[in-house]
């Protein structure tokens, strides 16, 4: 499959051979992507890695995507036109303009997701800091807390036990919940590091677990954008009785 | 002799003169003149003449001064009889061709003339009752009355002629203590009893505790109330609207009375009738009160949503946002996170956190426990395997019976979910088949349609300005899933700004009711725009909240909420009260519409009805006022050329206290009369009269008698001698 062909596209195209003049799309900015947040030097831009993840969404889930990653700044009212945002660093961040926070929260307010991906996998140092006081900027009320095993991320389609990106982290995942959902996400062990390729499609980095690691990461990123999209919904009651009754869930 | 002074004159008697004052100077000037003018003639007896004149013509002015003897005397009496008649309902109670009331009647006339007669009920009336109509039973208050009235007085006897169904409070005395309570009458009580148990025993629904309300789908009770034979046991039984509900065995205590308790859920929004009612047995006296209907009014407490989605999608996740937020919604979702094209990924089962989609016992068994089912970018195909056209035809049935159907656009939807030759395209506001068009892509900016500037759905905003005015600012779509226009009734809220259909601009939002349900199709999956690209602009998301509230609530409207509905003033209304029937008619976008002819009936439950007609004023509004005259469930149906029909109900509740106990309490009244001690005595049916008497009673009576003087013949007599005697000298002595 090219990288850009999506599901709409076939059916586009299927459509198209029986009757020429079929357009089944509403465009292409309704459906999902990634915006990747740019703070400049101090962010890593890394849309091989998101891309990869757009096409396993294609490829796995009924999500209609659109494998483009769009850069843009925290600022910047555009921000509003990507309902999915991630932000890659390595070392700690500047702080933000007051301006940018104040969008920050607003987009989370509103129903944007942002998902922050410590490149050290560890979790800890400059960057885990900065993002901890710019949660405490944006959330001045919420704090920044690990998810609980039963979060709604870690079964928004694959079962998950805990994060695996190219590093395992702390083993868990944190967030600010508001209300039903979790807006914004940090994940201490860089799976964007573990998705990202090269232009030729080779991984740019070797994984201590290998593919079955790649693979965990890979689990990871299809749950983190179902969870964006349908938040609790697994925490319904009828999913959760089934899940239990399958013996999935305890 | 007392012939001469116009009867017999007292010593007692006093003296009035009619003529004022001012006469007595003519007068005096008048008797001078005549004396003057006899004094003229020449000769003997001439002073003698002249006194004669002068006594005359002042007997004569005496008698125009019209002198009264006014006397006044009190006059001794043997005391009066006063008889006390029970005019309430229950004395209407017949047995054997003879009322209660009109054996009382009876009785009465054999206490022969003379008698003050008074009727009383919940107030004390002079005279003999006219009807057996009064609401209750006021004993106490009765001969309060009379011990008010003949204050200061002794009467011979007092009479009480009733059944002793006592609602003044007197009954639950014990004879001690009702001495206590009784008034001072100023004669002896003979209390007649009238009326006797019927051989049989009244068993009767006397009332129905409900609360008031329920709400929809929630558990609510209703407790109704038996009374009877002690220790006898009847089956109770419950209907809704003349449907079985329940039936529960009872026995009633040692006070012939029960309570049964019905728990029932109520499965539509509305007005209802619930009756309870128990058998009419051989030997029940009234089987008139063995049912008693009450009109409950069933309310919605959450909307119950059913939220199917293909697909997660930005519009997926924003209306299921507002939805899961709100807590007047119940949300139930089912998203379809991956369809037969996503197995090739070769992810296991086993690793997927995925559960069956129940179709089948959401669109059957579990169908009608939702109000509003949405459809939002959802092709049925690929998961309706077995018996699709069955389910949908579910769904259709469940909007005709009530509820309500929600379509979202997508590539899965309209068209492109293959809806146009399913049941589902009978219910649609939109007409399908468009062929090779199915979407046009183009962002555009939708407008409002004539009909969405006033209707629920789309009025976002306090006043239609500013509603027009968010809408025109709210960001564009990405596209739209093509239709052919509307069906005949349905209504456009929004339509596109360039494409047509068929002439007309195609609708982007569409309205229809369906049945006693009703529909929406929304032909975009980009809504979410509304709220998120909205909220980028720093106005908030407040108009998509209220779209999707206004929605909601216009989806769900109650049957108060439609577009022709009557409302009665008030659920339950007490017999003889009038009631107001309220009718509202308005055009699928919600406008009044003045001017709308109504007619209809009102139809009692003794097969009654009365023609109701009217026309709308300008807020297409048209009142009708009926009073009803019987008790019981009254059905309201009424038309409206071209504007549909609509239906209500209300019941008559009114348990007559009167009719609910009729069996005349003995025990009562012969407390009564011995609560008088010898001043008071019991007569039962069948027993004569014979009241007790006070033959010291006596009663003074004032007599008054005038005696006009100037009609006495001995003043003509005087007048006529001195004035005879006067012309007899004159003309003697050669006067003329």
């Amino acid at each position: 499959m090219p990288p850009d062909l999506t599901r709409r596209h076939l059916l586009g195209l299927g459509a198209g051979l029986l009757c020429p003049r079929v357009a089944l799309g509403f465009g292409t900015a309704s459906r999902f992507h990634v915006a990747e947040i740019d703070l400049g030097a101090h962010s890593l831009h890394r849309p091989q890695a998101w891309k990869r993840m757009l096409h396993e969404i294609i490829q796995a889930t009924s999500i209609e995507a659109d494998p483009k990653v769009v850069r843009v700044r925290p600022s910047d009212p555009n921000l509003f036109e990507h309902p999915f945002a991630v932000l890659v660093g390595r070392k700690a961040l500047p702080p933000l303009e007051d301006e940018a926070v104040h969008q920050l929260r607003r987009y989370l307010a509103y129903g944007g997701t942002l998902f922050i991906d410590d490149a050290s996998g560890s979790g800890k140092g400059g960057f885990a800091d900065s993002v901890r006081e710019l949660s405490r900027r944006i959330f001045p009320t919420r704090p920044l807390s690990p998810l609980p095993g039963d979060h709604a991320i870690y079964r928004s389609f694959f079962l998950l036990e805990r994060p695996v990106g190219r590093t395992q982290g702390n083993g868990t995942l944190e967030g600010v919940q508001v209300g039903p959902t979790a807006p914004l996400i940090f994940c201490p062990c860089d799976l964007s590091g573990a998705l990202d390729r090269s232009m030729d499609g080779r991984n740019t980095t070797p994984l201590a677990g290998g593919e079955m690691q790649r693979r965990e990461a890979v689990k990871l990123s299809i749950n983190l954008a179902l969870y964006s999209l349908t938040s609790n919904y697994k925490h319904d009651i009828a999913h959760e009785v089934e899940l239990m009754r399958e013996g999935r869930i305890e | 002799m007392s012939w001469w002074f116009g009867g017999p004159l007292s010593e007692q008697g006093e003296l009035f003169w009619s003529l004022s004052p001012g006469w007595i100077l003519p007068a005096a000037l008048s008797v001078l003149i005549a004396a003057a003018w006899s004094l003229r003639r020449e000769g003997p007896l001439r002073l003698v003449e002249a006194a004669c004149w002068s006594l005359a013509l002042l007997t004569a002015l005496i008698g125009v001064a019209d002198p009264v003897w006014h006397e006044a005397e009190g006059r001794t009496e043997p005391g009066r009889t006063v008889v006390l008649v029970d005019s309430s309902r229950s004395m209407g109670i017949e047995a054997q061709g003879l009322s209660r009331g009109e054996a009382a009647m009876r009785a009465v006339s054999s206490l022969g003339p003379g008698v003050d007669i008074y009727s009383f009920g919940t107030t004390i009336k002079p005279g003999p009752p006219s009807a057996w109509d009064d609401a209750g039973t006021d004993i106490g208050g009765a001969l309060e009355a009379v011990a008010d009235r003949y204050l200061g007085q002794q009467l011979r006897s007092v009479v009480l002629l009733t059944d002793g169904i006592d609602r003044g409070g007197l009954r639950t005395d014990d004879a001690g203590s009702l001495s206590s309570r009784v008034p001072s009458l100023p004669g002896p009580l003979t209390v007649v009893q009238v009326g006797e148990a019927l051989g049989g025993v009244d068993h009767a629904v006397t009332d129905i505790r409900t609360g008031g309300f329920a709400f929809l789908r929630t558990p609510f009770a209703l407790t109704a109330v038996v009374e009877g034979q002690p220790g006898h046991e009847l089956p109770v039984t419950l209907r809704r609207e003349g449907r079985l509900v329940d039936t529960q065995r009872t026995t009633l205590d040692g006070d012939g009375r029960a309570e049964v308790r019905f728990e029932v859920i109520p499965n539509a929004v509305g007005r209802f009738v619930w009756e309870v009612s128990i058998p009419d047995e051989v030997a029940d006296t009234i089987p008139g009160n063995n049912s008693h209907a009450v009109v409950v009014r069933v309310v919605r407490d959450r909307t119950r949503v059913l939220q199917v989605c293909g697909s997660p999608s930005y519009d997926q996740k924003f209306l299921r946002l507002f939805l899961k937020e709100d807590p007047s919604v119940d949300l139930v979702s089912f998203f379809i996170l991956r369809t037969h094209d996503d197995f090739a990924a070769g992810w296991s089962p086993q690793e997927l956190s995925l559960i069956a989609f129940p179709y089948e016992r959401l669109f059957t068994e579990q169908l009608e426990t939702f109000d509003v089912v949405i459809f939002q970018n959802f092709d049925f195909k690929p998961y309706f395997e077995r018996d699709p056209n069955g389910l949908l035809s579910n769904i259709v049935r469940f909007v005709r019976d009530g509820g309500a159907f929600v379509m979202v656009g997508g590539d899965r939807s309209f068209d492109l979910g293959e809806y146009a030759d399913t049941p589902i395209a009978g219910i649609l506001p939109v007409r399908l088949g468009v062929g090779a068009t199915a979407v046009t892509d183009a962002p555009f900016k939708p407008s409002l349609a004539e009909g969405g500037h006033q209707h629920p759905v789309t009025r976002i905003a306090g006043s239609l300005e500013d509603s027009a005015l968010a809408w025109s600012r709210l960001p564009e779509l990405d596209g739209m899933n093509r239709n052919r226009g509307l069906v005949e009734g349905a209504a456009a809220l929004l339509e596109h700004p360039n494409v047509t259909t068929e002439g007309r601009p195609m609708p982007v939002l569409s309205v229809r009711e369906v049945g006693e349900g009703r529909t929406m199709a929304l032909m975009t999956d980009a809504s979410w725009r509304w709220s998120f690209s909205e909220a980028g602009t720093g106005r908030g998301n407040q108009s998509y909240l209220r779209f999707w509230k206004g929605a909601l609530r216009w989806l769900v409207a109650d049957p108060d909420d439609r577009r022709m509905v009557a409302q009665p003033s008030a659920d339950n209304v007490l017999l003889g009260e009038s009631m107001r029937i309220k009718t509202v008619v308005r055009d699928a976008g919600f406008n009044p519409v003045p001017g709308a002819r109504i007619t209809g009936m009102v139809a009692a439950p003794d097969g009654a009805e009365v023609a109701i007609e009217g026309v709308t004023d300008e807020m297409g509004v048209a009142v009708s006022t009926i009073t009803p005259q019987v008790q019981g469930a009254h059905r309201v149906r009424l038309v409206s050329e071209d504007r549909g029909a609509a239906e209500t109900v209300f019941s008559v509740v009114t348990r007559d206290p009167e009719l609910a106990e009729v069996s005349p309490d003995e025990a009562f009244l012969k407390r009564l009369a011995q609560a008088y001690g010898a001043q008071g005595a019991i007569r039962l049916p069948g027993e004569a009269i014979n009241p007790l008497v006070d033959d010291s009673a006596e009663r003074v009576v004032d007599e008054q008698r005038t005696v006009a003087l100037s009609s006495m013949p001995v003043m003509a007599l005087i007048m006529g001698l001195f004035a005879g005697l006067a012309w007899w000298i004159r003309r003697r002595h050669g006067g003329r």
